[in-house]
């Protein structure tokens, strides 16, 4: 299975640098969707299939934080996994994202770390990719 | 002897180029390295228990370097050159904020900005950074300079 991903930044710039580090990781990868805030990101949510969300935290229109607080709400996306990266060092909120059910990368990351972490948290592995 | 906040900003910067631009620096400065001209810088402000500002200057083609790194792009166009100098400000400055005090808490870091020349010439004239370091590429160089509006308020210790 490859994965469908949302990359949800309001900096061009760190969506390039993020889809670069996962075309890095050699996992299977589907269709890469941007977003440039939460309620993009929200809104091409409903419109696509999407097996995994990389989130920015600090966003104009609508933060990572609102966004993933939304769509834990919605029973189809309770479970979607989700990955925040971001340079925040507050450890409240992180703690916050956590608690939301959503994983955090810490920036700068080498796709190692995006690796492991999406392995991880989608199961999705070698053998998917052909 | 290196501060904290000095080793920190080393790492930040030198793990900053190595993991997001593919960028490794070379240990020693050359002579014409440590006379190149400035060509480009952006600033960072953050605002928490204490205020401040990450100042990232760039030489000898490193500005242009950092985009193409980064976009895998030969000939990035400038504004994409200031955004990807403005978001290695930004991670760099994301990372040096928790060693002022409270882990970080609290912090609110600004949108990177880029600076222009008279921007930049009134940079100069300002207080002397808490930290800086300065990372030589085959390309050019970098200084990355971390500054608290009131140094004496700060909280990191020597060691």
């Amino acid at each position: 299975m490859a994965l469908n991903i949302l990359v949800v930044d309001d900096s061009s710039v760190m969506r390039s640098i993020i889809i670069k580090t996962l075309k890095l990781t050699d996992l299977p990868l589907g269709d890469i969707w941007e977003a440039e805030n939460g309620e993009e990101g929200l809104r091409l949510l409903q419109e696509k299939w999407i097996d995994l969300a990389l989130v920015d935290i600090h966003m104009p229109v609508m933060d990572g934080e609102e966004m993933i607080r939304r769509l834990r709400k919605k029973d189809q996306y309770e479970n979607l996994p989700v990955i925040v990266i971001s340079s925040e060092s507050d450890p409240c909120k992180i703690e916050m994202m956590l608690k939301q059910g959503a994983t955090f990368i810490h920036k700068p990351f080498k796709p190692e770390i995006l690796k492991e972490v999406i392995i991880d948290i989608t199961g999705v592995n070698y053998e998917d990719k052909d | 002897m290196k501060t904290k906040i000095e080793k920190a900003l080393e790492e930040a910067t030198i793990s900053t180029f190595e993991d997001i631009c593919f960028m490794y620096p070379v240990p020693e400065l050359k002579d014409i390295q440590k006379n190149l001209k400035l060509e480009a810088a952006a600033e960072v402000k953050y605002r928490g228990e204490f205020t401040g500002k990450l100042l990232i200057e760039t030489r000898g083609g490193l500005f242009s370097a950092i985009a193409a790194n980064i976009l895998s792009n030969d000939s990035p166009g400038s504004r994409q050159k200031k955004d990807a100098l403005g978001e290695i400000a930004n991670i760099i400055c994301g990372n040096i904020v928790p060693y002022l005090g409270l882990g970080g808490r609290g912090y609110k870091i600004e949108s990177p900005k880029s600076l222009n020349k008279d921007e930049l010439l009134k940079q100069k004239s300002q207080a002397k950074p808490l930290a800086k370091v300065t990372l030589n590429f085959n390309q050019g160089r970098v200084d990355v300079k971390f500054f608290v509006d009131d140094n004496s308020a700060a909280k990191e210790k020597k060691g």
